[in-house]
């Protein structure tokens, strides 16, 4: 049976309808044709779809579509402002974080909320931030100097 | 598939009563959605996030009164449950992601009866309850027997957990939660022990202790003749030796892609005399000699 979801995706209101089983993951990329939130393990467990639900991160691959209706959903095609990149963004470049770049959009959105909750991380709170989020590139030193940099300019 | 928000607990057992076998629960959706994308989606998805009464950690009458619906990030951040029930605390931050605790509840934790699942032990030893509604009433079920077995539980098909009643241990009872993974966050837990231990006035004997070994059999346990073996005795090198070699054999560890049996003994082993000296030394003030 099919489910209607009103939303908010980056600040637009979005009405759409989907199959009552669909993730938020597959409403944000197949429904919506939004393919920034990245499709990997689908179980949970790499934070590829990190997404911010109302404040937090989220997996976007294990969470109802469903559960969107009446919710505030920032994802990375919400973070630049035009041309213009977010800091987080713009910090990845800068340090060189992005290999493969599979991994990058989650990573980016977990840092956002990490930054949204907190203006000068510790090592501890960076680590825990992105310990949902799998490199398998393994470029993991670079992710952090890049979140240091980020957090030192915002 | 059919779906259904119900906006009470009564509308959610009328559809579990209608449902049966068919119906699923899901709440934060953090199993359910794997098993739905990975096996088979149930013939109707029963989603009680919209029952309000179902959220919310309270103290009330000695004890500490958590919904089911309530998150494992609101768990790890509540200021209660982190000064009250250090055990529930500790295994909370240990859970999985924080994109995972920032979504699963510990009502899915629990009625997913996984023998791993990471807040099951700790509500062993802290003798907590279940509250059940089913459509002919309420009960209170001990965890000590709400386990059946992998994925079994007595909510059965048509019960719903509804609050996690918790019993406030004594200011002087200390807890650790330990765990053994590969990797630090996400993994499953190839063994989790909760050790809460609770000396006598004079600090120098052990008055209580329990004991949970969580992946190390079908359901989560208690290891009742280690804690017997170290109750009223002062904690000595050799008697937290002895009680890890018996916690060991008191463990029923099945080989699986994890670990093996024989591997799971031996944490078992590492992580019980771990958990004592940790309590110890946080209740008394002194090292285990």
């Amino acid at each position: 049976m099919s489910v209607m979801i009103n939303t908010t995706i980056n600040g637009q209101a979005v009405s759409a309808s989907c199959e009552a089983s669909t993730s938020l993951l597959e409403f944000l990329r197949d429904t919506l044709e939004m393919k920034g939130s990245k499709l990997c393990c689908n179980t949970g467990e790499c934070g590829a779809c990190t997404v911010i639900y109302n404040g937090k991160p989220i997996n976007a691959c294990v969470t109802l579509a469903a559960d969107a209706n009446g919710a505030k959903i920032t994802t990375i095609e919400g973070l630049a402002d035009g041309d213009k990149l977010h800091p987080v963004q713009q910090a990845f470049i800068d340090t060189g974080a992005v290999q493969c770049g599979y991994c990058t959009p989650g990573y980016i959105m977990s840092v956002k909320a990490l930054l949204d909750r907190t203006k000068k991380p510790t090592q501890a709170d960076i680590e825990e931030a992105v310990s949902g989020n799998i490199c398998r590139c393994t470029g993991y030193n670079k992710i952090v100097d890049a979140i240091h940099l980020a957090a030192s300019k915002l | 598939m059919e779906y259904f928000e119900p906006k009470s607990i009564g509308d959610a057992l009328s559809l579990l009563s209608k449902h049966g076998t068919e119906a699923k629960v899901i709440a934060g959706g953090t199993d359910v959605m794997v098993d739905i994308k990975f096996k088979e989606e149930p013939g109707c998805l029963v989603n009680i996030k919209k029952i309000p009464s179902l959220a919310g950690i309270s103290e009330s009458g000695g004890a500490l009164r958590i919904g089911a619906l309530t998150t494992i990030r609101e768990i790890e951040t509540n200021a209660l449950v982190r000064e009250k029930l250090p055990v529930l605390w500790d295994a909370s931050r240990q859970f999985a992601s924080l994109q995972v605790r920032n979504t699963a509840t510990i009502g899915g934790n629990i009625c997913r009866a996984s023998p791993s699942g990471e807040t099951l032990t700790p509500l062993l030893v802290l003798e907590a309850n279940a509250v059940l509604a089913f459509s002919d009433g309420e009960r209170s079920e001990p965890f000590l027997s709400f386990f059946q077995g992998p994925g079994k539980c007595a909510a059965g098909v048509k019960g719903l957990l509804t609050e996690i009643e918790i019993p406030i241990p004594p200011a002087s009872s200390k807890g650790v939660y330990l765990k053994h993974a590969v990797r630090g966050a996400m993994d499953i837990a190839m063994v989790g022990v909760a050790v809460m231990l609770t000396p006598d006035a004079g600090k120098s004997n052990v008055q209580d202790v329990r004991i949970g070994l969580g992946a190390v059999g079908p359901t989560p346990l208690r290891a009742p003749k280690t804690e017997a073996l170290l109750k009223g005795k002062p904690l000595t090198a050799a008697l937290v030796k002895e009680a890890g070699a018996l916690a060991a054999s008191e463990a029923s560890p099945i080989t699986d892609q994890r670990s093996s049996a024989e591997n799971r003994r031996w944490i078992v082993e590492a992580l019980t005399r771990r958990g004592l000296e940790q309590t110890w030394k946080a209740a008394t003030g002194k090292e285990v000699a």
